[in-house]
C-alpha cells in the first residue's frame, strides 16, 4: 500500500468503527419488544 | 503476472484454494439447511425460502468477516500470505453467494404473488427517514452492487486498466460494505428475531474485523516514520550485513514511498518497496531464483535494475546506493523504473 492509502486506511477504521458501533447499538436498544404486532390484538380482547 | 491478456491463469495452488473455498461454503450452506430442517422443519414454501436467505446471508456474512480479516492477519503474521495469495477468488464467490441470497429474497416475494410489496418497501420514500422501519433491503442492495463492482474489476485487465493506486482505493468500498451489511441485518432481520446469535454474530465479526485493522494501521504507523538521514540527504540503512542475505530492510524517506534494500551476497540494491502489480510490500519478499519476489503474488524483479525479467515488462522505480564509512546509504530521489543502480562491497 502506498502512504496514502495507508493514511486513509488509518482515518477510515475509527470513523467506521464510530457509526457501525452508533447504529447497531441503537438498532440493538430501539429494537421493539417481543410479540409487539400482537398486542393491538391482545388489547382487543381486553373487555 | 501476465505477457498477454488471459482470464484466469490456473495453477495448482490456485485449484487447491478454490477447492477449500467451494467445499468450507457447501459444507456450511448444507449444515445450515440440514441442521435447520432437522430442528425445526418448515411449515411452507415461504419459510423454506426464508431458511434458504438466511443461510446464504450469513454464509456471506462470514465470508466478508473472513476476507477482511486476511489483509491485516498476513500483515501481522506472514504465515498467513497464502491465505492472501488468491483473495480475489474469494471475493468473487462471496459476492455470488451474497448474489443467491438476495435472488431467494425475491423469490420468496414471488412465491406468495406479493413482489409488488417489495417495490413498494422499496420506493416509499417518508420511511427513508425513519431509523428503526429503514428500508434495509436497500442496504443490502447497495452491498451487492459493490460487491459487483469489486467482483467485476478483480480481474488483473482492471488493476492495469485503472492503475493499482486508483485499483486499490476502489476496493476500499469493500469496508463501507462491511458496515452496510452489519445495519442490513441489525435494522432487519434482528428488530423481529431475538435469537441472540444474530446480534453476537454481528458484533463478534465486526469487532475482529476492526481490531485488525487498527491494529495492523497502528503497527503500519511506526513503518512510517523516515529514516535517520546522512549527508547530502541519502539515508542510513545500516552496515551491508544488517541487510538479511537475500532478503532486504525497510526506510522511509520523509516524504514519498518506502525503500526497500537488499541483499544479494555482495550485491546491494533499492528498489521501491511498492510491488507493480497491486502495490504490495516488495521488502517483505525474498530473493528467489535470483529475483525480488514480491510476497503477496510472486511478482519477481531483477535487483540491479528492478525490471521484471523477460517475457514480462513491468519495472521498478530503484534508487542510488552507496557505501560510505561501512554503513550503506541510499538516495531518496527515485530514479526512473528499470535504472540499474546496485553497488558491490568487499
Amino acid at each position: 500500500m502506498t502512504r496514502s492509502q495507508r493514511s486513509v486506511h488509518r482515518l477510515l477504521w475509527p470513523l467506521l468503527a464510530f457509526a457501525v458501533v452508533l447504529g447497531f447499538a441503537m438498532a440493538l436498544t430501539l429494537r421493539p419488544p417481543p410479540n409487539a404486532e400482537l398486542l393491538p390484538a391482545a388489547q382487543d380482547l381486553i373487555p | 503476472m501476465s505477457s498477454a491478456f488471459r482470464a484466469v491463469q490456473w495453477n495448482r495452488t490456485k485449484v487447491v484454494y478454490d477447492g477449500i473455498l467451494l467445499a468450507g461454503v457447501t459444507l456450511y450452506i448444507g449444515g445450515y439447511l440440514i441442521l435447520a430442517h432437522w430442528l425445526d422443519p418448515p411449515k411452507d414454501l415461504p419459510a423454506a425460502i426464508d431458511l434458504r436467505i438466511r443461510a446464504f446471508g450469513s454464509c456471506a456474512f462470514f465470508m466478508l468477516t473472513i476476507i477482511l480479516s486476511i489483509g491485516p492477519v498476513a500483515r501481522l503474521d506472514r504465515r498467513f500470505l497464502p491465505v492472501l495469495y488468491n483473495r480475489r477468488h474469494f471475493g468473487v464467490l462471496t459476492f455470488l453467494v451474497a448474489l443467491v441470497h438476495a435472488s431467494f429474497m425475491v423469490e420468496w416475494y414471488a412465491v406468495q404473488n406479493a413482489l409488488p410489496s417489495l417495490y413498494d418497501e422499496l420506493t416509499k420514500f417518508s420511511d427513508y427517514g425513519k431509523f428503526i422501519g429503514f428500508p434495509f433491503k436497500a442496504l443490502g442492495i447497495v452491498t451487492l452492487l459493490i460487491l459487483f463492482l469489486m467482483a467485476a474489476t478483480s480481474h488483473d485487465y482492471w488493476l492495469v486498466f485503472l492503475t493499482p493506486s486508483v485499483w486499490k482505493r476502489l476496493h476500499m468500498a469493500l469496508y463501507a460494505a462491511y458496515g452496510l451489511v452489519v445495519m442490513h441485518v441489525a435494522l432487519g432481520v434482528m428488530q423481529n428475531d431475538r435469537n441472540p446469535f444474530i446480534p453476537a454474530m454481528l458484533a463478534s465479526g465486526f469487532a475482529l474485523v476492526t481490531l485488525l485493522h487498527l491494529v495492523a494501521g497502528w503497527r503500519e504507523r511506526a513503518g512510517d516514520r523516515a529514516g535517520a538521514r546522512r549527508s547530502e540527504g541519502w539515508l542510513a540503512v545500516g552496515p551491508p550485513l544488517s541487510i538479511p542475505d537475500k532478503g532486504a530492510r525497510i526506510v522511509t524517506p520523509p516524504r514519498g514511498e518506502r525503500i526497500a534494500v537488499f541483499r544479494d551476497g555482495t550485491q546491494i540494491g533499492a528498489l521501491s518497496n511498492l510491488c507493480a502489480h497491486q502495490n504490495g510490500p516488495i521488502g517483505e519478499g525474498r530473493i528467489i531464483d535470483g529475483c525480488v519476489t514480491c510476497p503477496w503474488h510472486g511478482y519477481q524483479y531483477r535487483l540491479a535494475d528492478g525490471c521484471a525479467p523477460p517475457p514480462f515488462t513491468e519495472k521498478l522505480v530503484t534508487y542510488r546506493v552507496r557505501i560510505a564509512h561501512g554503513v550503506v546509504e541510499v538516495d531518496p530521489r527515485p530514479l526512473p523504473p528499470g535504472t540499474p543502480a546496485t553497488v558491490r562491497y568487499e
